[in-house]
Parts: structure tokens; C-alpha cells; sequence
């Protein structure tokens, strides 16, 4: 997807919602949410977690305890208004006020919800009640607002809530006898059962608090534990950019983080091989080229004193030769010195050709590498009498140059490193062509080597050179060695 | 993120606040004023004294109607008085606070001598205006006479009762004994109605109370009769009668004689006359109260 709009983009990665206002709403709080690292983020969600959920259940019990005490509230002064209305009837029926007050007295400090109680007779007039000396509140005898406010009944008590300086009030009133001897009044308070609520609200609130604190320190240990191994990652990641490939990035622990710091550790120690590898070959490179220039002042040194020891030394002779026959002058002699001349410039020839094969088989240009590597063969048998060679050749055309030459070459330096070093008794030369490329096999029954050693150590400007022939055409080259001899498997792409 | 969270908590602490419903009416109640007195009758009231035979919810279950027949039949209220004893309401009769009782006899014997309380009318039940004391015991006791309930737990009923006191207290006389040296425990019940159920509910093991009430009870509640089982009755006494104060002026205690002898003759009192347990009301001579008497004055208490 392209980006043509930064801020369209930013709006679309973040529209859950199928009203747009919800989606700005959103976007807003992902801005926020977003800019702020990520032991905020944890330490935000965990507190706002442990705030919500003891706010919440804060909450329900204080719904639940207000509900459940005000229905016990509830019940409690029915029955005890029920019970004042039963225990009421004799002291009124036999007109005896002190047992009347003593049970309104008693059951009210009995009780500690209830605020007073009171006793009417059937005309309303107050028979007995706990307000003591102080008179009467004017407000309770004010039949108009008992009859205007609204009341639930229970069987036949009435209950209604009233508000006063005291607080919320639930008044019982419970008729004695039906009614006929009158009616006890019970009024109950809130205020305990609220203080109550409050207490345990506040408890709840403080729990909530000190679990909120809690919080806050789990948070900071998982905050540590999540961004230090992504700290100790990054700094790790800044350490390779300098260049220092020997940096790993701690492993914390078994987890996602834990599989990343192995990935990026087995990422770096991967470039580190790599770059290893290129600087060995580079190494390598820069050997054959000291000992390239060596070998070829060395094959110069050789032409030289080849030129000069052979060819320069029969050239001389030849001269002298001539030069005597030029001063004896005798046709007879001359004739016999003729041949013997003859003879030296022939012998003289011939040593000027094997230099120049040497130096360029002219047969792997004239006729290709099968004809060159049998006559290279014939030489080598030549030269090398202990080993017997045996050469197949499968190739019904030409190959192009360099692959003939770089092949030529090859097959050459395994020949003579078999001979020379492995003291091979037997050889075998297969080189056949398939349908993409082109494979030859060298095989021998020498000592054989360590090849892993021999190429760490980049001893070998021979085997080396071999590589980099193959490689250069893209091909491939295998040497696998052991006591009982050494193979190599070149193959390059045609 | 967090104000959000916060927020949405506010919301629901805002939600959740027990909301009481509408306003409610606001009463102070640190205004105090003196209780209003009572305002004076405009007629004056009738007060009828019953003596705490039955309960005071008893009495009051059977006299109330005898109570509205008599405000109706005199064009003025009728207020029943009650007292816990029987002494209480004596007194009263003494000092003319009730203008008409329904006395136990043993009241009635004691006030006479005392104060020159006035028989009235008594009740007449099948031809007879005579009851009994009845012993009881519960159901399931082995009792057969009052000797076998030595050592148990006896209620009586007032301390002024012929019946439920003076009667067991006198049959023990005559057996020699005392209750405080032959019961294990007494105490009072002050009714009869409460006796019953005392020695029904097994509370005491014996107890001797009012014919007229136990008959009554029996008679309303037959299930009773499986729980209690009468041991004795005793001879025949004189009714509970009904008194008037004796300063009482003569015209008044004629106006009720006439009133309450009369009720059995129209069908409203005879209603009335039915829940009493009673047939009609009828004049007594003093000396049907001799047999009380003797034993009153043999027995030595209650005076």
C-alpha cells in the first residue's frame, strides 16, 4: 500500500470503529498511548486495571451492603415494632404507664439502630414515649405530613422514611390490637448501618490503594524484565554497527525476547564467519599473487638459464663449428663436421620447442584438451616413471577456451601434486562432458593430506590456484583425501 | 488511557449511588413542645371496672361488646377499666373512680366488709348462679387429687382470688399443710385464662381456677381438652357478682339494674349475653356468698 497521506494513513491504521467521532476518539488516545514508552504504557495499564477493578467491586458491595442493610434495617424494625405493638397491650389495657415506658425504654437501648419510640392511644393521644423530660418533637404529631408522605406496608405496619437532624429515619408504626388501643411508633436510624458502609467503603478503598501499590512495583519489575533484554538488544545492535562482531546480545530468558537475541547473536556470528571467510580469501589472493609473480620471475630465471645453458651453449658450439669449417676450409673434413653441425642445430631446435610447449601447449589450441592432456599424459609418463596413467576422455566437441585451458591447468597441477607429493603408483584422468557442464575426476592411491588443514593454512598456491580457476567459471571443486588416496572433482558450467 | 479508565469509574460511582426516591419530608427533631393534654369529655364517660378474671386482651375480647351495647343503650360513652390485680380495682370501686364492676367473689366479699361495696345483679348460667374451682393438671400428668402435686409447681392466679387461690390454699388446710411447706413452687398468673395455659403448656404442674372461664375456654377452644384433665371441682359458690360503689347515686345504679337485667329480653343484648357465656343477668342476695365467706375467714387471707 502506498503512503501518499502520512496523516490518512495514520487515520486508517487506527478506525475500529464505525463512527467517525469514536475513531477520533480513538486516534487521540493512540497518539497518547502511543508517544509514551513502555513502562509507562504497563504501569498505566496496570494501575488503571487494579483502579477499575476496586472501584468496581467498591462499588457493588457498598450497593449490595446499603441494599442488604436497609432491607434488615427494614425487617428488623417491623419485628421489633411488632413485638413492642404485642407487648404493648397489657400495660395500655391495664393502664399501666411505668411497664409502657419501661418497654419503650428498654427496647430502644436495646436496640442501637433505634432513635425513640413512642406509644399513642386510639384518639392520638401520646400514652408513653423515650424523649424523656424535654417535651414532645412537634414534627412527629403532625398527622398531616405522616398522612402525605408515602409509606410501604408490611401486613399492617406502615413504614415510611423520613429526613432529620438526626439523619435518615425509618419509622415502624405498628397498631395495637388492630388499632383499637392505639399505635406503637418506632423510628430506626441509618446512621450506623451508613457508618458502617463508610468504614468498610473506606477499607476497600484503602485495600485497593495498597494493592494499586503493589501494582505499581510488580509493574516496575516486568517492565524491567520485559525492556532490558530489549535495551541490552539495542545497545548490542548499536555495538555491531560499530563494527564490533564479537558483540552478543545477552540471553535472558526462554521466551520471544530470549528466541530474538538468539537470532540476532547467531545472525552477527553468521556475518562474522562470512567476513572471516572474505578476508581468508583475500589473504589467499594476495599469496598467489606474491607467488605469481614469483614463479613467473622464476620461470623467467628458468628460460633464462635454459636459453643460456642449452640453446645459448649449442649456438655457440654451432659458431665455433661453422667457423672452424670456414678456416680449415677442407671439403672432406667439413663434410663429417657438416652432420655433426647438423646434428647440434637439430638438437638445438628441439629444446627451443619444448620451451615454447611449456610455456603454451599450442596443442590445446590447435587441437583441444582432449589431444593436449594425452600428449601432456605421454610426458608425464615420461617423466614420472613410478606412476602409471590412465587417462579417458570423453569430449566429442570443443570446449570454449577458457574452460579448455582452466581445465588443462587443473587436471595438471592434481597430476603432478599426485606424483610429486601423494607418490601415486596409479593414476586415473576422467573428463566428461554432460548436458550443462563439463566434469573431470583425478584420482590417485597416494599418501594423501589434510585438506581442511591445507587450505586453512593457504600453504598451497596450487591447490588455491585449481579454486579459483573453478570458481571463476562458476564451477565447483572438491578434493576429498585420505590414505588411500586423494580424488578431486572439478565441474564447470558450460 | 488512565483518565479515561478514571472517568468511566466516576461514571459508575455517579451510577451507582443509592439514590433515595424522591424528596422526603424533613421532620426536626430537637423542636420539642410539651404533650397537649387531653381535651375534657364532652359527655361523661361511663367507666366499667372488670377485674382481671380473664387477661387484659381476654377481657377485653369478651367485654367490649357488652362495653358498645351499654354506651349505646345510655347515649354515652363507656370506657372498660382494667388493673393487673384485683386489690387495684377494688380500690377503685372504693373511691368511686369506676361506676360499675365486674368483681371476683372473694373482691366482693372483702369490699362489703370493708367498705360497703354494693351487690348489684349476678349472672345466671343454666338457672344457677353459682361456679366452681376447678384443679387442673396437663393431660399427660399422673395426678388424680391434690395430694399427688406434693412437691410440684403451682400457679394461682391473683392473690385475691377465691378460686384460683383461696380454694387450694384452703383444700391444703384442711390436708394440714401450707403451700410454701407442700408445693415446690408457687406464682401468679393473675388470670385464669393464663393459669389454663400455664398448666397446659406444662409451665405448672397444677393450677385451680374459675369454672365459668375454663368452661368458657373449652367451649371455644376444644383442643384444649386434650392438653389439660380436671382432678377436682369443688362444691357449688356463689357467682362472681357484679358491684356498684356504694355512694353511687340511687337513681344511676337503678338506670344499669334495669338496663343490664333487661338485656336478655332484646336480641342485640342477648347477643352480648351469648359471648359472656352467660344467659341473663339477675338480682342476688348477699347471703349467697356465705360459703366464700367461711372459707375466706377459715383460710385467714385475701383480706
Amino acid at each position: 500500500m502506498s503512503t501518499r497521506n502520512p496523516s490518512l494513513n495514520r487515520s486508517l491504521h487506527v478506525a475500529p470503529f464505525p463512527s467517525r467521532r469514536l475513531n477520533r476518539w480513538a486516534e487521540v488516545v493512540w497518539r497518547v498511548a502511543g508517544s509514551v514508552d513502555v513502562r509507562t504504557k504497563i504501569l498505566g495499564m496496570v494501575l488503571a486495571l487494579t483502579a477499575l477493578l476496586g472501584l468496581a467491586v467498591t462499588l457493588q458491595v457498598r450497593t449490595v451492603m446499603t441494599r442488604v442493610f436497609a432491607e434488615e434495617l427494614e425487617n428488623r424494625g417491623i419485628s421489633v415494632a411488632s413485638d413492642l405493638a404485642s407487648r404493648s397491650i397489657d400495660p395500655i389495657l391495664l393502664n399501666d404507664t411505668y411497664t409502657l415506658h419501661q418497654l419503650l425504654r428498654e427496647t430502644v437501648s436495646n436496640h442501637p439502630d433505634a432513635l425513640y419510640a413512642f406509644v399513642t392511644d386510639d384518639h392520638g393521644q401520646v400514652l408513653a414515649h423515650t424523649f424523656g423530660d424535654a417535651g414532645f418533637p412537634a414534627g412527629l404529631l403532625d398527622s398531616e405530613l405522616l398522612d402525605a408522605a408515602a409509606a410501604n406496608t408490611h401486613g399492617d405496619i406502615r413504614h415510611w422514611v423520613y429526613a432529620s437532624n438526626e439523619g435518615i429515619v425509618h419509622e415502624m408504626i405498628a397498631p395495637i390490637m388492630a388499632g383499637s388501643a392505639g399505635v406503637v411508633r418506632l423510628g430506626l436510624t441509618e446512621n450506623r448501618l451508613q457508618t458502617v458502609v463508610n468504614t468498610v467503603t473506606g477499607q476497600m478503598i484503602l485495600t485497593t490503594l495498597l494493592v494499586a501499590l503493589a501494582g505499581i512495583v510488580a509493574a516496575m519489575i516486568l517492565t524491567w524484565l520485559l525492556t532490558r533484554p530489549i535495551l541490552d538488544l539495542v545497545a548490542t545492535t548499536r555495538e555491531v554497527g560499530r563494527g564490533n562482531l564479537q558483540a552478543r546480545a545477552p540471553h535472558w530468558a526462554d521466551d520471544e525476547i530470549g528466541t530474538l537475541a538468539d537470532a540476532f547473536n547467531q545472525m552477527v556470528s553468521d556475518l562474522d564467519a562470512s567476513q572471516r571467510a572474505v578476508t581468508e580469501k583475500e589473504q589467499a589472493r594476495f599469496e598467489l599473487l606474491k607467488k605469481l609473480i614469483t614463479a613467473q620471475e622464476e620461470e623467467r630465471k628458468r628460460i633464462a638459464r635454459e636459453l643460456h645453458d642449452g640453446v645459448g651453449q649449442m649456438l655457440t658450439s654451432l659458431m665455433v663449428g661453422i667457423r672452424t669449417m670456414q678456416r680449415a676450409g677442407n671439403a672432406e673434413l667439413n663434410a663429417g663436421r657438416m652432420d655433426e653441425l647438423c646434428t647440434t642445430a637439430g638438437e638445438t631446435l628441439e629444446q627451443v620447442r619444448t620451451l615454447s610447449r611449456e610455456l603454451r601447449p599450442s596443442l590445446l589450441d590447435d587441437l583441444g584438451l582432449a589431444a593436449a592432456l594425452e600428449r601432456y599424459t605421454a610426458e608425464f609418463a615420461h617423466t614420472y616413471r613410478a606412476t602409471d596413467v590412465d587417462l579417458h576422455c570423453d569430449l566429442p566437441t570443443r570446449l570454449s577456451g577458457p574452460i579448455e585451458t582452466a581445465l588443462y591447468r587443473i587436471v595438471q597441477e592434481a597430476m603432478t601434486n599426485a606424483a610429486r607429493h601423494g607418490k601415486a603408483s596409479v593414476l586415473s584422468v576422467l573428463v566428461n562432458r554432460r548436458a550443462t557442464t563439463v566434469q573431470a575426476i583425478i584420482e590417485d592411491d597416494g599418501a594423501g593430506f589434510d585438506v581442511a588443514a591445507v587450505r586453512k593454512r593457504q600453504s598451497s598456491v596450487g591447490i588455491f590456484g585449481m579454486n579459483e580457476r573453478a570458481e571463476l567459471l562458476g564451477g565447483t571443486l572438491d578434493i576429498e583425501s585420505g590414505p588411500e588416496g586423494t580424488t578431486v572433482y572439478v565441474e564447470i558450467p558450460l | 488511557m488512565i483518565k479515561f479508565a478514571l472517568g468511566l469509574c466516576l461514571l459508575m460511582l455517579v451510577a451507582c449511588t443509592p439514590a433515595q426516591t424522591g424528596v422526603l419530608p424533613y421532620i426536626d427533631l430537637s423542636v420539642r413542645t410539651p404533650l397537649p393534654q387531653a381535651a375534657p369529655a364532652e359527655l361523661a364517660h361511663l367507666r366499667v371496672g372488670v377485674a382481671a378474671i380473664l387477661s387484659p386482651q381476654g377481657t377485653v375480647a369478651s367485654y367490649s361488646h357488652l362495653a358498645e351495647h351499654l354506651a349505646e343503650k345510655l347515649g354515652r360513652p363507656v370506657d372498660l377499666v382494667q388493673r393487673r390485680t384485683y386489690a387495684e380495682l377494688n380500690d377503685m370501686v372504693e373511691e368511686s373512680q369506676v361506676e360499675l364492676a365486674f368483681i371476683c367473689t372473694n373482691a366482693y366479699v372483702v369490699g362489703s366488709e370493708q367498705f360497703g361495696m354494693e351487690l348489684l345483679l349476678a349472672p345466671e348460667i343454666n338457672g344457677k348462679s353459682v361456679y366452681y374451682s376447678r384443679l387442673i393438671v396437663p393431660a399427660d400428668s399422673a395426678a388424680q387429687s391434690m395430694d399427688d402435686l406434693r412437691n410440684k409447681v403451682f400457679a394461682f392466679t391473683d392473690p385475691m382470688s377465691f378460686t384460683g387461690r383461696i380454694y387450694p390454699v384452703y383444700l391444703l388446710q384442711q390436708m394440714g399443710q401450707t403451700p410454701e411447706r407442700f408445693f415446690q413452687r408457687t406464682f401468679y398468673t393473675y388470670s385464669h385464662d393464663r393459669a389454663i395455659e400455664a398448666v397446659a403448656d406444662g409451665v405448672a404442674d397444677g393450677a385451680a381456677v374459675d369454672s365459668l372461664v375454663l368452661d368458657h375456654a373449652l367451649q371455644r377452644n376444644p383442643e384444649l381438652a386434650a392438653r389439660i384433665r380436671i382432678i377436682h371441682t369443688s362444691e357449688a359458690f356463689g357467682i362472681p357478682p357484679v358491684v356498684v360503689p356504694p355512694t353511687l347515686p340511687p337513681r344511676q345504679k337503678a338506670q344499669l339494674r334495669d338496663l343490664l337485667s333487661s338485656m336478655h329480653e332484646d336480641a342485640a343484648g342477648k347477643e352480648v349475653l351469648l359471648e359472656l357465656g352467660i344467659d341473663r343477668f339477675v338480682a342476688i342476695d348477699n347471703a349467697a356468698y356465705d360459703g366464700v365467706r367461711a372459707i375466706v375467714h377459715a383460710t385467714g387471707i385475701g383480706e
